[in-house]
């Protein structure tokens, strides 16, 4: 076996939904960057779509789109560690994480998906988990909820 | 307001984005709808001389704690014996003294009495002890004889206990101080001129470092209370080991010790020495006033925690006991030569044990006001919260601490050092009376508690208490009768007195909050009444034109008053506001007395007075104009008359001061900023839309 240990990176970029998966998320990265002291970066995007301006004052009046990137500074603080957030307007969410990542030269993406079935049947992978897989110029790491977490 | 941002293009034809401001998260963090939480940057001062404060408030008592950190400062049992057994087990240091000095007025043979008195005692401290266990495990708040008191006794004698305790903990730490320093003067004579500011230094010091939080107070004094306790467990251990195997040797009578004056031995003798050497106890109960600073299972760690305390205790005092009677020792009236010195010079000879073990008898001596002021806050935080005592007691320091307790036990214990000019023998008498005091009443609510629950063993357990309470009552009286003379009617007078203070804080409280009690089930109505401005001007400047412009985003009634002593200046005035501001009314108001204030205020209640009966009366504002300069020593320069109108305005009845600063910074820039109009073209802006 091989010796087990956690892959070395200087900068990660977690891109946060806002939902339960988050929390999971933001520890395990924190942990992971904790023995090499990489820099981690949470970023939340809130999507417009094109009745509105990108400029719209959208997320900064959003209360609920700050929490998202609270909770996850909140979570930083417990473990007595840094986390540096952003919030972003885009069209697109996956666009603007990968977009995200590869303008702070980040050298890993890590995503969380939960576990989703639509109407009882398919596992849905959704949109920007394909999208990052495909055009991210780091790595990613997709963090899966397990099964029996699948949100109601 | 923020400032716009361009999109930031992605890396695909078309993809753009735009990075949010987050203006909040530098000072809050959103912690749910409509809830937010500050960050240490909130609380941080805004001056630069705020910022040197902070600094060295930082670098003296640590940096600030959040109240999430509460856990982490919470105390394991190894840190809390130190901590809140200081008192107590020092106590075994000299409580075989105070058995000997009295059974001594018999006769020498008397003194094997004493181990039949120790193990009376013992029998109490195992009866209190078990007493206080159960009192942490049924009252995991905290708060000791105070809460069982007024929980099954009525709150009448729960303020009893608590106001005798706390009595008791200002003398710990005013009698501890004065002792450990009375025995430094033995060994350096020097010291005796200035034994008060000593003491004083001394009580600062550990103010100071139970101001950095309980838990880095508990390391600093965890080391001598530790070494004390090993080295008298050795000592006794070994003394023991002596005893047994024939090795110990009566030692010769040591120099200044008390005379045998012939007495009979009686009940009254031994009730005497019981009483003396009761002193064993004090301290036993703060462990209950403070089981919520203990880590988690706070209840059953703070009753190990007792039970250890009581062990180490029962078992040094005993020990100590028995071989200082193998032994022969002598109760004496010099500094030093005590029971446990003589016990340790016996059986270690003049070895280093010898000397650390006096050191660390010393070093615990001290430290046992250290207990005090753990246990002394905590109380005062909960009669606080139960509204006896003022609110300030409850809240927390930067440190978690209940530094209003802390600094005001530390106040106090200082000003019985100078009033006694740290006498040991002046204040011993005030000491010890309290503590029976709440012994006797928390055993009595605990025979109350046990017949209320009726749980398990109920019927032996109030039997227990109630034994407990008749001995600790019985101890009480004696105490209190033999110290009576000598001091200890301060405390009794005194007990009453605090009594009183907490029942008219307690009033007071009430009273407000009757007052400021609104219904519950209505929603509150919108107001009708009309609101009024006057704002009082010195001359026609910006500061006054923002004040009308306050005014005026309040109501439509303004009206500005001069009051003036000069009648050429009142008339350029009138002119220049008849030019500036046509729209309001002033009101020039000669004052040949050149008062300023006093005129103002008669000028309102005119306004009072005048206002028709059937109409509910108006609410007043008064909105003054005041300049703020850029530097404190500058603003002394300005603004006093506006102090003195706002200081007398306070509680006037349907009366609102509103201050509107013009800073020095605003007017510089509004001043380069605007062209040079013509005099009396002073356009009123909104200054405070800017804001």
């Amino acid at each position: 076996m091989p010796e087990a240990s956690n892959p070395a990176f200087r900068r990660a970029v977690i891109a946060l939904s806002g939902g339960p998966s988050d929390a999971a998320i933001v520890r395990l990265a924190l942990e992971v960057a904790r023995p090499n002291r990489a820099e981690l970066i949470a970023v939340h995007v809130v999507e417009l779509d094109w009745t509105q301006p990108l400029d719209a004052d959208v997320a900064e009046r959003s209360e609920e789109a700050q929490q998202v990137l609270d909770a996850a500074e909140g979570i930083a603080d417990q473990l007595h560690c840094k986390i540096e957030s952003v919030l972003v307007q885009a069209r697109d969410v996956g666009a603007a994480i990968v977009d995200e990542a590869a303008a702070r030269r980040a050298d890993l993406l890590i995503l969380g998906l939960s576990y989703r079935t639509r109407f009882g049947g398919d596992f849905a992978i959704g949109r920007t988990v394909p999208y990052a897989l495909q055009n991210a110029p780091c790595a990613v790491w997709v963090v899966r909820q397990p099964k029996g977490e699948e949100p109601q | 307001m923020t400032a716009p941002r361009s999109p930031l293009h992605g890396r695909k034809l078309g993809d753009r984005r735009m990075v949010v401001d987050r203006p909040h998260s530098a000072y809050f963090r959103y912690a749910g709808p409509g809830v937010m939480v500050a960050k240490a940057a909130a609380s941080a001062p805004r001056t630069a001389l705020g910022r040197r404060i902070a600094r060295v408030r930082s670098f003296v008592f640590g940096k600030p704690l959040t109240n999430a950190q509460d856990i982490e400062e919470r105390l394991s049992k190894k840190l809390a014996l130190p901590i809140f057994s200081s008192d107590a087990i020092s106590s075994s240091a000299y409580a075989t003294d105070e058995i000997l000095k009295v059974l001594v007025l018999a006769s020498v043979i008397a003194l094997s009495w004493s181990i039949w008195v120790a193990a009376a005692i013992a029998l109490m401290l195992t009866i209190v002890a078990f007493s206080y266990r159960q009192v942490c495990r049924a009252y995991p708040s905290g708060g000791g004889a105070y809460v069982v008191a007024r929980e099954n006794l009525g709150a009448r004698f729960g303020l009893i206990a608590a106001a005798a305790l706390m009595v008791d903990y200002v003398m710990t730490v005013a009698v501890s101080s004065a002792s450990a320093l009375a025995n430094l003067g033995t060994a350096f004579p020097a010291i005796d001129t200035s034994k008060v500011l000593l003491g004083a230094i001394v009580i600062v010091a550990v103010t100071a470092a139970n101001l950095r939080g309980i838990r880095e107070s508990g390391n600093i004094f965890a080391v001598p209370t530790y070494m004390f306790v090993g080295l008298a467990l050795l000592v006794v251990g070994w003394g023991i080991v002596n005893v047994i195997t024939g090795s110990a040797h009566e030692l010769p009578a040591p120099d200044h010790v008390i005379s045998s004056e012939g007495q009979v031995v009686t009940i009254f003798l031994l009730l005497k020495a019981f009483a003396g050497g009761s002193v064993a106890l004090t301290g036993v109960e703060a462990i209950a006033n403070g089981v919520p600073a203990f880590k988690p299972p706070e209840a059953k760690n703070a009753a190990n925690t007792l039970i250890m305390m009581a062990l180490l205790l029962g078992v040094i005092f005993i020990g100590l006991t028995f071989v200082g009677l193998h032994y022969g020792v002598r109760a004496t009236d010099a500094q030093g030569a005590t029971v446990l010195g003589q016990v340790g010079q016996a059986v270690f000879g003049n070895t280093i044990l010898f000397y650390l073990l006096q050191i660390s008898a010393a070093l615990i001596l001290f430290l046992a006001c250290n207990t005090s002021f753990n246990a002394f806050p905590r109380l005062a935080a909960i009669l606080a919260k139960d509204g006896y005592m003022p609110r300030q007691f409850a809240f927390r320091g930067d440190r978690l601490a209940f530094s209003w307790g802390i600094v005001v036990l530390a106040a106090v214990a200082i000003g019985m050092l100078f009033i006694f000019k740290a006498d040991t023998h002046a204040l011993i008498p005030l000491y010890s009376v309290g503590v029976f005091i709440c012994f006797t009443l928390s055993q009595t609510g605990m025979v109350i508690h046990w017949r209320k629950e009726r749980s398990s063993g109920w019927a032996w357990r109030s039997l227990v208490n109630g034994f407990g309470a008749i001995l600790t009552g019985v101890v009480f009286i004696v105490v209190a009768t033999e110290k009576f003379a000598d001091g200890a009617w301060m405390v009794l007078l005194f007990i009453p007195l605090l009594i009183l203070m907490m029942l008219f804080v307690s009033h007071q409280y009430v009273a407000s909050a009757r007052q400021l009690e609104m219904p519950t089930s209505a929603a509150v109505p919108q107001p009708h009444r009309h609101n009024r401005a006057i704002v009082p001007i010195s001359e026609v400047n910006r500061a006054v034109v923002q004040a009308l412009n306050v005014a005026r985003s309040i109501t439509t009634d303004i009206r500005a008053v001069y009051i003036s002593d000069d009648p050429q200046k009142s008339d350029d005035v009138r002119q220049r506001w008849a030019q500036a501001v046509p729209d309001v009314p002033l009101v020039l108001v000669e004052s040949p007395y050149r008062a300023l204030v006093a005129p103002f205020i008669a000028y309102l209640d005119v306004l009072d007075r005048t206002w028709p009966d059937e109409k509910e009366a108006p609410i007043t504002f008064v909105i003054i104009p005041e300049y703020v300069a850029r530097s404190w020593w500058e603003r002394m320069l300005y603004n006093q008359a506006s102090k003195r109108l706002r200081a007398t305005l306070l509680g006037r009845s349907h009366t609102v001061v509103i201050s509107v600063p013009y800073r020095r910074d605003d007017a510089s820039a509004r001043v380069a900023a605007e062209e040079i109009r013509p005099a009396g073209t002073l356009v009123a802006t909104d200054d405070s839309r800017d804001r």
